[in-house]
Parts: C-alpha cells; sequence; structure tokens
C-alpha cells in the first residue's frame, strides 16, 4: 500500500487495471496488472529470466525459471483466451467460466480445489483479461506433482452442478457492483474504453455488462469451454526451485496425455475509421474530484515492435513518476493539475490502450487542462526530447531486470502474459537489449504518429469525469452506455 | 511503483492484514529465514537475512509509537505528511533533484505511516548501494520541507481525499474508525483531513520529526546482498546521527472497541452495501493467541475454504467476498469481519455471519478442518517470503512488535499443539455477536440502524 501522493497518479486507471481481490483475482483489459510489458536486464548476463522452454507433443508449451531462493514454486496454466473472444451477447462468459473451474471438475467436488491447495499449505487464484484466462497455484516445490494432476485434470473434465452454476453467477454479479458499480472511478475508464473500440471486443469489460452476465448459462460456458479450453490452446509456466528437465519430465507425464482439440482462429472484429472526435462527459453526484482522461488506440508488441518499444520508453520519460514531463510541467510548474501520469499497455493481442489522466488542480477547468496537455504533446513533436533524458530512461529501464528477478510469480507473470498476447520467449528474455536501441527521433516519430490530435489518423477519446450538474442533474447522471451488440 | 487507488484501499488493507495472520505462524521448513542479529560498534541493531542471488539490498526500518497516533487532533495527516516529505528535497538537493536521482539511479525510497509506526522503506541494486544509503540518510537527517513540495504534496492529499469520498469502502473504513475508536487516537484519519491538512508547517513536520525519530524507537530489517560487516558499518554510518533517547511522549491509553452492539448506516444509493464488523480481539502476547490464528482461519481467514466463503459465498452466492481477521493495534485488539452484499440481502448476510458465530461455540472443528488449517498456515509462510523486501518488511514488523528472534519457530510449533477443544474453548471466550460493532454503507433494505451516520467523520 503505498501512501505517497507522488504515486497517486493514475489511480483510476489501476482501478481498472490491477484488479486484485483475493478471490479469483481478476486482471481486467490487456493486462497490464504488473508493472511492465516485458522485464527488463543489462547487467546480468544475457537474458532477463533464463527461461528453458519445450512444447509437448499436443502443443503446450511448457516453459520454466529456475529459482532456488527459497523452496516454493508457482505453477500456471495460461489459455490463449478471454473476454475479446467471446461471441456478442454473452459478455463475461470467459470470466464467468474462470469461477467455474473452481467448482468441480475431474475427481474433485465444487470449492475443492482450493481447499485441496489449502490443505498442502499452498494458495491458488486465478484472473480473466481481453485475451487471456490464467490459473495459478503456488505451494512447496514437493507438491508441484499435486497441482499439476489438479490443473490438468480441470483442463478438459470442467463439471459443475446446475446449482453451483446459478450461485456463481450470483456472485459475479456482486463482483461486478463491488468492482465498478459501486463506485463512478470505476464507471468511467469502463465507458472510455467503449467509446475508444468500437466494433472491437476490447470495448466491453471484462467482467461483461450486467444485463448479459445476468443471463449467462451452463450452455453457455460450456461452449466456450468445449471451444477454447485444450492442451494446444495452453502455456505452463513454473517458476521456483525446481530443475526445468524435471519439469519437462512431469508435464510429459501428466499434460501429454491430453489430446489436443480443434482450435478457432483468434478472429476479431476491427475498429473503422471514424469520423468526429469523441468526449465521454459523465456527471455523477458521487463524484466530488473531477477527473481528466485520454485514450489513445496505439500499436501493441504484437503488431509493430518497433513503435511499441519506442512507446514505452516515451512511457517512461513523460508519464512515470514526479521526475517525469507531464508530473513537471503541469503539476510542478503550472499547477493545474494534483497529479498527471501515462500508462501504456503494451501486451495486448489486438490495440493497446494508451492513457493520460489528470486530476484538474481546484478552479482548474477541462479546457485548460486538455489545452496544457497538447501543448505538452506538441513540445515533444517539435522539440523531440534531449539525448540526457533519453539515456537516463533507458538505464532505469534496465535496471528494472534485475528487480524483475526479485519475486517468485513475477517472472511466471511476465512470461505468461507476454506468450499469451503473442510475444515469443526471447521478446522477453531480450528486452534490455531491445528498449537499448530505441532512439529519440524514433520516440518523436511515434508521438507524432499516434499521439497528436491534429494529427486524423490519431485515434482517442477524451473524458471528464465531473460531479453533479448543478440543474436537472437526475437525468444527467447515466454515462452513456454503449451497445454490446457490434456485428462480429 | 504500486499504486493503489482509493477505491481499492479498503481491500488491500483487508488483504494485506489478512495476510499478516497468516504470515506471522511459523517456517515449515528449516533454513527458510536465517534471521542474524547484526549490531553495530555504536551499538545499533538490525535483523539481517543474506540473499547473495541477486544484486539487489532492501532495507525496512520502523520508529514504533511514531506513528498517525502522534498526530495531534487538530493536525491529523501530520505524520502522513511527514512521509510525503521526507523524499522531496534534502541536504543541498531540491524536491526535484532529490527525486531524479533516486530516479536515475533506479533506487526505491519511500516513507509511510500506520497508526502505530512510522516507516521507511529503501531497495537498490547492489551498484548503487553506497548512494542509496547517503539519500536515506539525507531524508532522516536533513529533510528540507520547502514550500514548493509542501503546498503540493498538501494539494496532492486534498485530492486524495476529494477523490475518496466516492468510495463506498473508503467511507466505511472512516466511520468504523469513528465507531470503534470513539474518543481515541485511532478515530482519527490517518490521511487527514481536508481542514487539518491546511494547518500543518513545516515547522510541524520538523517538531514531528524530532519528537519522534530515536535510535530507541528504530527498528531495522535488511535483506539481500549485503554481508554481516557491510551491515555493521553502514548502521552507523547512515544512523548514528539519530539521537540516542526519543523525546518524552505522552503515554496513549489501551482502547477496548466502543459502540458495541451498534449499527451505524451511512445511506448511498449504490447496489451493494459494504459491511464492515468489529469485536473485541486478543493481545498477541495472550497465551491463546495463536490458538485464536487457528480458529479464525477456520472461520474466515483464507477466503476459499474458510466457512464463511463457504456458507455465503459458495453455497449462497451472496457476496464476491468475505473475510474475518485478527487486528492488532499497539493499543487495540479487535476481530473483524469484512464483506459485502446486495442490498436486499444485507438482512440474511448479518444472521449468516452470526450463525457461523455460534457454530464455532457449539461445536469443535473437526479433525480435517484443524489438519488443513494448521497445514495451511505453516505452508504459506515461506510462500509470502519470496522478495528481499517483503522479508525486510517481516523483519522489521517483528522488531516493531516485540517479539523474539526464534518468534516464527515458537509460533509454527503452537499452531502445530491447538487440539480441537482448544479451538472450541477459545471460540467459547472470544467470539460474541452481541459485542459486534457494525458499519454499513449503501442502501440496505429491512435493516434498522441503531446509529444513522449523516456526515463523515475526520473528512472535511
Amino acid at each position: 500500500m503505498d501512501q505517497s501522493p507522488k504515486r497517486f497518479v493514475g489511480a483510476i486507471i489501476l482501478a481498472l487495471l490491477c484488479i486484485m481481490s483475493a478471490h479469483g483475482i481478476y486482471a481486467a483489459d490487456k493486462g497490464s496488472e504488473t508493472p511492465k510489458p516485458v522485464e527488463k536486464s543489462a547487467v546480468i548476463p544475457q537474458k532477463v529470466f533464463n527461461a528453458k522452454t519445450t512444447t509437448l507433443l499436443n502443443g503446450m508449451q511448457v516453459v520454466v525459471v529456475e529459482n532456488n531462493r527459497t523452496p516454493v514454486v508457482t505453477h500456471m496454466v495460461w489459455y490463449k483466451v478471454g473476454a475479446a473472444d467471446e461471441t456478442p451477447g454473452v459478455s463475461g462468459i470467459a470470466h464467468f467460466m474462470e469461477h467455474l473451474m473452481f467448482k468441480g471438475s475431474a475427481g474433485l467436488a465444487p470449492g475443492d480445489f482450493s481447499k485441496k491447495i489449502r490443505s498442502l499449505g499452498g494458495n491458488d487464484n486465478a484472473f480473466t483479461s481481453h485475451d487471456y484466462t490464467a490459473y495459478f497455484q503456488s505451494v512447496g516445490a514437493e507438491h508441484l506433482e499435486t497441482v499439476m494432476r489438479m490443473e490438468a485434470g480441470r483442463m478438459r473434465g470442467m463439471n459443475p452442478p446446475p446449482d453451483q452454476v446459478l450461485s456463481e453467477r450470483k456472485v459475479i454479479l456482486e463482483e461486478r457492483s463491488q468492482r465498478t458499480d459501486n463506485n463512478p472511478e470505476a464507471k468511467f475508464p469502463e465507458s472510455l474504453s467503449a467509446a475508444l473500440f468500437v466494433n472491437h471486443p476490447y470495448g466491453k469489460p471484462v467482467i461483461g455488462w450486467e444485463h448479459e452476465m445476468a443471463a449467462l448459462t451452463w450452455e453457455d460456458a460450456k461452449s466456450f469451454y468445449d471451444r477454447w479450453y485444450g492442451p494446444n490452446n495452453a502455456i505452463l509456466v513454473v517458476s521456483g526451485d525446481v530443475k526445468s528437465e524435471d519439469v519437462f519430465e512431469l508435464a510429459q507425464k501428466i499434460y501429454g496425455p491430453l489430446e489436443s482439440v480443434p482450435l478457432p482462429k483468434r478472429k476479431r472484429t476491427v475498429t473503422p475509421p471514424l469520423a468526429g472526435r469523441q468526449t465521454v462527459i459523465y456527471h455523477d453526484p458521487a463524484v466530488r474530484e473531477p477527473q481528466f482522461q485520454r485514450v489513445y488506440r496505439v500499436p501493441s508488441y504484437r503488431q509493430n515492435a518497433a513503435d511499441s518499444l519506442a512507446l514505452q520508453v516515451f512511457e517512461d520519460i513523460a508519464g512515470n513518476g514526479p521526475t517525469s514531463r507531464l508530473y513537471k510541467s503541469l503539476v510542478i510548474d503550472k499547477k493545474l493539475a494534483t497529479n498527471a501520469g501515462l500508462s501504456y499497455s503494451v501486451n495486448a493481442f489486438d490495440d493497446a490502450e494508451l492513457s493520460l489522466y489528470l486530476t484538474p488542480a481546484p478552479g482548474k477547468n477541462m479546457k485548460q487542462i486538455e489545452d496544457a496537455l497538447d501543448a505538452e504533446i506538441m513540445q515533444m513533436i517539435d522539440k523531440g526530447l534531449t539525448e540526457a533524458e533519453l539515456s537516463e530512461s533507458l538505464k532505469r529501464l534496465q535496471a528494472e531486470a534485475i528487480y524483475a528477478r526479485d519475486s517468485l510469480s513475477g517472472p511466471a507473470m511476465t512470461i505468461g502474459y507476454s506468450l499469451a498476447t503473442g510475444s515469443m520467449l526471447d521478446d522477453v528474455e531480450f528486452w534490455p537489449q531491445n528498449i537499448a536501441k530505441v532512439t529519440a527521433a524514433q520516440i518523436q516519430g511515434v508521438v507524432s504518429k499516434y499521439l497528436d490530435t491534429k494529427n486524423p489518423q490519431s485515434h482517442y477519446v477524451n473524458g471528464y469525469m465531473l460531479p453533479a450538474e448543478k440543474e436537472n442533474s437526475a437525468k444527467a447522471q447515466t454515462p452513456p452506455k454503449p451497445k454490446t451488440e457490434n456485428a462480429p | 511503483m504500486m499504486i493503489v487507488s482509493p477505491a481499492l484501499l479498503m481491500r488491500f488493507l483487508i488483504v494485506s492484514l489478512a495476510l499478516i495472520a497468516i504470515s506471522t505462524p511459523a517456517i515449515a521448513r528449516e533454513n527458510v529465514l536465517d534471521i542474524q542479529e547484526v549490531t553495530s560498534p555504536k551499538g545499533i541493531k538490525a535483523w539481517l537475512v543474506e540473499d547473495h542471488s541477486i544484486p539487489v539490498i532492501s532495507i525496512e526500518i520502523s520508529f514504533t509509537g511514531a506513528g498517525a497516533l502522534t498526530d495531534p487532533k487538530s493536525k491529523q495527516g501530520l505524520s502522513r505528511m511527514l512521509s510525503n516529505m521526507l523524499d522531496e528535497g534534502a541536504g543541498d538537493l531540491s524536491s526535484q533533484a532529490f527525486q531524479k536521482e533516486l530516479r536515475d539511479q533506479s533506487i526505491s525510497l519511500s516513507f509511510s505511516s500506520s497508526r502505530d509506526t512510522f516507516n521507511g522503506s529503501l531497495k537498490t541494486l547492489k551498484t548503487n548501494k553506497d548512494r542509496a544509503l547517503e539519500l536515506l540518510k539525507l531524508s532522516l537527517t536533513k529533510p528540507r520541507f520547502d514550500a514548493e513540495p509542501l503546498s503540493r504534496m498538501r494539494a496532492a492529499n486534498e485530492s486524495r481525499i476529494r477523490s475518496s469520498v466516492s468510495d463506498p469502502e473508503w467511507i466505511a473504513a472512516r466511520i468504523m474508525n469513528d465507531q470503534a475508536f470513539s474518543g481515541h487516537a485511532y478515530a482519527m484519519n490517518t490521511g487527514g483531513t481536508l481542514s487539518t491538512l491546511k494547518t500543518i508547517t513545516s515547522a510541524d513536520l520538523k517538531k514531528s520529526m524530532q519528537e519522534n525519530f530515536s535510535l530507541e524507537n528504530l527498528k531495522i530489517g535488511v535483506c539481500g546482498d549485503i554481508t554481516e560487516t557491510e551491515l555493521q558499518k553502514l548502521l552507523d554510518d547512515v544512523f548514528g546521527a539519530l539521537p540516542a533517547k526519543r523525546k518524552t511522549q505522552t503515554k496513549t491509553d489501551d482502547i477496548t472497541l466502543q459502540n458495541q452492539g451498534s449499527i451505524a448506516l451511512y445511506k448511498k444509493e449504490i447496489p451493494q452495501t459494504i459491511i464492515e464488523i468489529m469485536q473485541p480481539g486478543l493481545d498477541k502476547n495472550h497465551p491463546d493467541y495463536h490458538g485464536a490464528q487457528v480458529m479464525n482461519q477456520i472461520l474466515g481467514a483464507s477466503g476459499f475454504g474458510s466457512r464463511l466463503t463457504d456458507e455465503i459465498r459458495e453455497k449462497r452466492g451472496l457476496t464476491y467476498g468475505i473475510y474475518s481477521y485478527l487486528f492488532n493495534l499497539e493499543h487495540s485488539d479487535t476481530l473483524a469481519v469484512s464483506t459485502s452484499t446486495g442490498n436486499e440481502n444485507v438482512q440474511e448476510m448479518l444472521g449468516l455471519i452470526r450463525t457461523e458465530w455460534d457454530k464455532m461455540k457449539q461445536a469443535p472443528p473437526s479433525t480435517q478442518e484443524l489438519t488443513d488449517a494448521k497445514t495451511y498456515m505453516i505452508g504459506a509462510l515461506p510462500l509470502s517470503l519470496t522478495s528481499t523486501d517483503k522479508i525486510a518488511s517481516l523483519l522489521a514488523s517483528l522488531q516493531s512488535d516485540g517479539l523474539p528472534i526464534d518468534y516464527l519457530e515458537n509460533r509454527n510449533t503452537a499452531i502445530r499443539s491447538a487440539t480441537p477443544d482448544d479451538i472450541l474453548r477459545i471460540s467459547k471466550t472470544l467470539l460474541n455477536a452481541d459485542q459486534f460493532t457494525t458499519v454499513l454503507v449503501g442502501a440496505p433494505q429491512n435493516v434498522t440502524p441503531t446509529i444513522t451516520v449523516e456526515k463523515l467523520p475526520n473528512v472535511e
């Protein structure tokens, strides 16, 4: 828990992205739940994690990160399917599926999966994003085989009793209330994404729209499960006190016998060019502190590695912390905002979202904020950045690789969401070398190409979150609810 | 850089408390944590766990009794502001220069203030260790408290408060503090109020530091790529200039849970009601404390597998999460429950919690339940000790709580020895639903509050 207001920047963004409640952890949205996309090294040998990998005959990829500091292990299975792969009308089914995986499977009664893990002295949970669904257990290293058998058992053997399906549907509706509907600061980014990703499934929330969630059935879940859950759509990542050859052997023994399934193509609808600029204006009587947010659609790493790397350095220079450009200019020098920051969700299968967020200082209006922000962007486009800014940033990013290894589950997370969104293991391992090649001109180029609001090719939505309007406030409270029935 | 939104603060608090509850137990295997007590030439002590596998060092410091409970009521948020200001310029370095040094050298240095303790966390690459320690020393001995960052930090804190007002979990926490600790320093808002923050000056910050920072109440935990000899030297270098003794402090009284048997409601038009409950708990030094932790593990600590989760979430789908936890402060010991449910279910939910209380008091847990709880509590500890900062933090908090260096082992033994009859006996003496102090935020149906809260306490 961080109490520093300096690090308070981005609270809203992370409320959306980094949702880690102790039940059914659920990382909404394109996988920015941990700090950085791909982790970083420099001083250390060559590769960040020195992970070992193999692929079983049934198509399941296995990745192992050895870490012998304590006799524990994190075992994760990542399915390359998420909320963006749902068919229209059943939003939330990917996440509901994730919950149902705990409600009974081969040899385990409802609820027994987690109980069994607890009885081994371990923790388990799962999370869903637009692009992936992951299940994990952390246990003493001697229990690896046991948890592997349990996870393999529910890869093709999920089978919850009907009454459990209904009660769990109530749970996800409560989850939606708790995460989103209780708080305008959570509803706001939901509306922004819906406006940004027109005709693309990233526009709907991972947890689903309430009215569609309320109608989800076992048949919906089963058909999703049958279509997407199988060894050839899964990545096993094991991190901890193990030897890679032993894990490969164990995986072959336990996951190897599972038959691969016919997989549909991951086909997503595309956001077309739209006429005009959109602004979401959201008044709510529960809001006391206004917020400005602008969300851009930009390339993800999978779509354009070079531009994505440049955007990552830009993110660090422009929006990361109290010495970043935006904070320095808008909070310290111009005193227009009390907070300013930027976040770029690199690991998306399709387009990534880049968000700028500002809390106006008392007495400042949205127009002033927006103009000042645009001036900062134009400054980057016209003047570029200094060599010192760049080299300092690159040095910082390199150092993060060492910190990335000071964790048990961190490396497994990074590798998991990178591979599940189309990166290769080498993209992770050689991230420091790749990021070191980014030039000032490249950064200037991507800012100009994607973030210039005068550039008709840039795609963004402005958002104002405001207190209730003085008059007619009852009518103005509901944010524009976007439609979800976009034709595929 | 982890950012916790105001919307999530309460949940995070709950989760981290639950983690403390399960992680204070013991080590299942030998040598999971090999703690050395290191003493410097000047006599400054630290607990150290060496780990040379990665070139990273984490240091966690705590000044005991120096947290928000030392804030004057009219200056609520003082220790929080101090924690925000210590890394905003020191010695010759302005706020921006100080922050730039941290950033350029990838040093993570931050301060925080809890109710009881004032804490600092440093994490650095070994190669930048010397500069990192200089910056830590500067921040503790020569902070500048310049006007510009002071007003900026104040503005950010005010903004945080205005933003949090839309978060029902934050609101529930404000009201619970006010109800449970009525009349005590713990009732105050550690983050300050909109009016008290305005009164805090650099002179207040200086005074707070001078009164509260000393070697006498300093606890240090260190983990990472550092040897005992290196640590001895740095202890004197970094902390040697602090005063040996703390200035006399006004004594804080213990407080028993207030407003027992009451239900306080803050009405808010949201789909769900946030429910917070507290009842009296047990001191960490009480002979039944470990047994109570085992009991609570079965009752509601672990989420999945606990009785509360089984009955209320798994069987009935009434909530996304329900947790119980022993909540120990220096001057107060309580047992708390946190959950939320649709407005139409609140009455049922409150009844179900009471039922679980009764069941726990009527019969001992099954052998299976007890065994599972023990195995979990013992086995889960190493899972929470997988990074240098987590370990350093545990080392500092064990010392802040005045626990011995072999505490983890002792606790392990105590957990193993708990019998079903112990759990029943502890449940009978500890659990009492008539002593519930309850706070509801939302629009609950069919519930009659005994207290209606109109104005948020310690916010304006």
